[in-house]
């Protein structure tokens, strides 16, 4: 899965009742309605396509878009 | 390691009652709509049943009781055991099961216990229970398994919307020609955080602060007397331990997956069961659900979703269950039970 991929696959777990625009850079904790729903549906959508297990701290850890993906592929 | 064959023991009959108010989760005010919608899509969970004007779980419990033994045709005075499975007593202490065998009318020859147990409640309750009965032990019991965690107007909207009340009662009873009801049960209090009342305990005995809420580190707003949720950290728990437990029951027991005609999940929320389902690799009519309708019933989830969409199969001899129950503790069990002929099965009535 390429980055772009994974970035259409980040927006549709978190759904977010507005659209929202998602770069690699984008820092995951810092987005506008960033909430304990979203990171249940990333947490799902790592699960479902990586087989890796992520907490709530990896998330901080992994800081970016770009630094979950490094992660998730890792 | 807890791995069983009840043998001689058949589930002759299952009730289950909720009570009457419904709470719609969509029902709010038109500023939060659109991220009410969200959570509802998400979460899986539309209605809501809640104890209100006077009604507490022990009145649904007698009800179901009532129902089970009236449905199977048991005289009161037959019953030899009468075990609850809650952690929403009546009072703190004795066990409600005691107060109850009295107002249900059963005999001072029966026991009564309670075991306090949540999600993964109805497989524990049903092997306990089970392990009783035998030629040289008990002959009949009814086992009632629920709780009472609605809420309504908690500022905390993960659990707001999450949780609804029911309760069951399944009777059991000693059959020498009853099929082996295989179980298996797993516990880690490593994470009883994930899902805990801080106070009221001994650990942190209650205060008038206990009452007052407060911002949690997780940016939740809480008293200290209201249930704790850990959203990731039960997300993780359950998406691993179910799907493996499901395979490891099927490896005890020699019946193969493809070979159970139902499987019956705790009902947590979407995200974990439908996540538990794909990894399964199971269908939606293979792994049924009561979420949308009822919400999570903590321990008698297993059974309300068994009476509500998959009672033709349950009334059906010789189909194959699976029964998955998993959370607070962090607990979870497994059992792998077939029907038998005669069996009582209610609708899902109102208290």
């Amino acid at each position: 899965m390429d980055i772009s991929a994974f970035i259409e696959k980040f927006i549709e777990a978190i759904d977010f009742a507005e659209p929202v625009e998602i770069t690699p850079d984008t820092v995951i904790a810092e987005l506008d309605n960033w909430d304990s729903l979203a990171q249940l549906g990333v947490i799902v959508m790592i699960d479902i396509e990586f087989s890796k297990t992520l907490t709530a701290d990896d998330i901080v850890t992994c800081r970016t878009v770009q630094g979950l993906y490094n992660w998730a592929q890792g | 390691m807890a791995r069983s064959v009840l043998k001689g023991v058949r589930i002759a009959g299952l009730s289950v009652c909720v009570p009457k108010t419904v709470i719609d989760n969509l029902e709010v005010p038109p500023e939060e709509q659109q991220s009410r919608d969200r959570l509802v899509r998400n979460i899986g969970i539309r209605y809501r049943r809640i104890c209100e004007e006077g009604i507490i779980f022990s009145d649904l419990a007698e009800a179901a009781t009532n129902d089970v033994l009236a449905g199977v045709g048991w005289d009161k005075s037959t019953v030899d055991a009468y075990i609850f499975v809650t952690q929403s007593p009546e009072y703190i202490i004795p066990s409600t099961s005691i107060v109850c065998q009295h107002r249900v009318g059963l005999p001072k020859t029966t026991l009564a216990f309670d075991i306090n147990l949540g999600c993964s409640g109805y497989p524990y309750g049903l092997y306990t229970v089970g392990r009783m009965l035998g030629a040289h032990g008990l002959k009949r019991a009814v086992v009632v398994v629920g709780d009472q965690s609605a809420s309504r107007g908690a500022k905390d909207s993960g659990r707001e919307i999450l949780f609804g009340d029911a309760c069951s009662a399944t009777a059991l009873e000693f059959d020498e020609t009853a099929p082996d009801i295989f179980f298996e049960g797993f516990s880690d209090g490593s994470g009883y955080k994930a899902i805990y009342v801080p106070d009221g305990g001994h650990r942190n005995p209650l205060t008038p602060y206990s009452l007052i809420p407060t911002e949690c580190a997780d940016g939740v707003i809480r008293k200290g007397i209201d249930v704790s949720l850990d959203g990731p950290a039960i997300l993780n728990f359950s998406i691993e331990v179910a799907p493996a437990a499901v395979h490891s029951i099927c490896e005890f027991s020699g019946v193969a997956l493809d070979s159970v005609d139902r499987l019956i999940f705790h009902q947590a929320n979407k995200m974990i069961n439908d996540t538990i389902r794909r990894k399964l690799k199971r269908t939606p009519e293979q792994v049924p659900e009561s979420l949308y309708d009822y919400g999570n019933t903590s321990s008698t989830s297993v059974p309300t979703t068994i009476v509500y969409r998959a009672r033709e199969q349950f009334l059906t001899p010789g189909t194959k269950f699976i029964l998955c129950g998993f959370g607070i503790g962090l607990s979870w069990a497994t059992m792998l039970v077939e029907t038998t002929p005669n069996t009582y099965c209610s609708t899902i009535f109102e208290v």
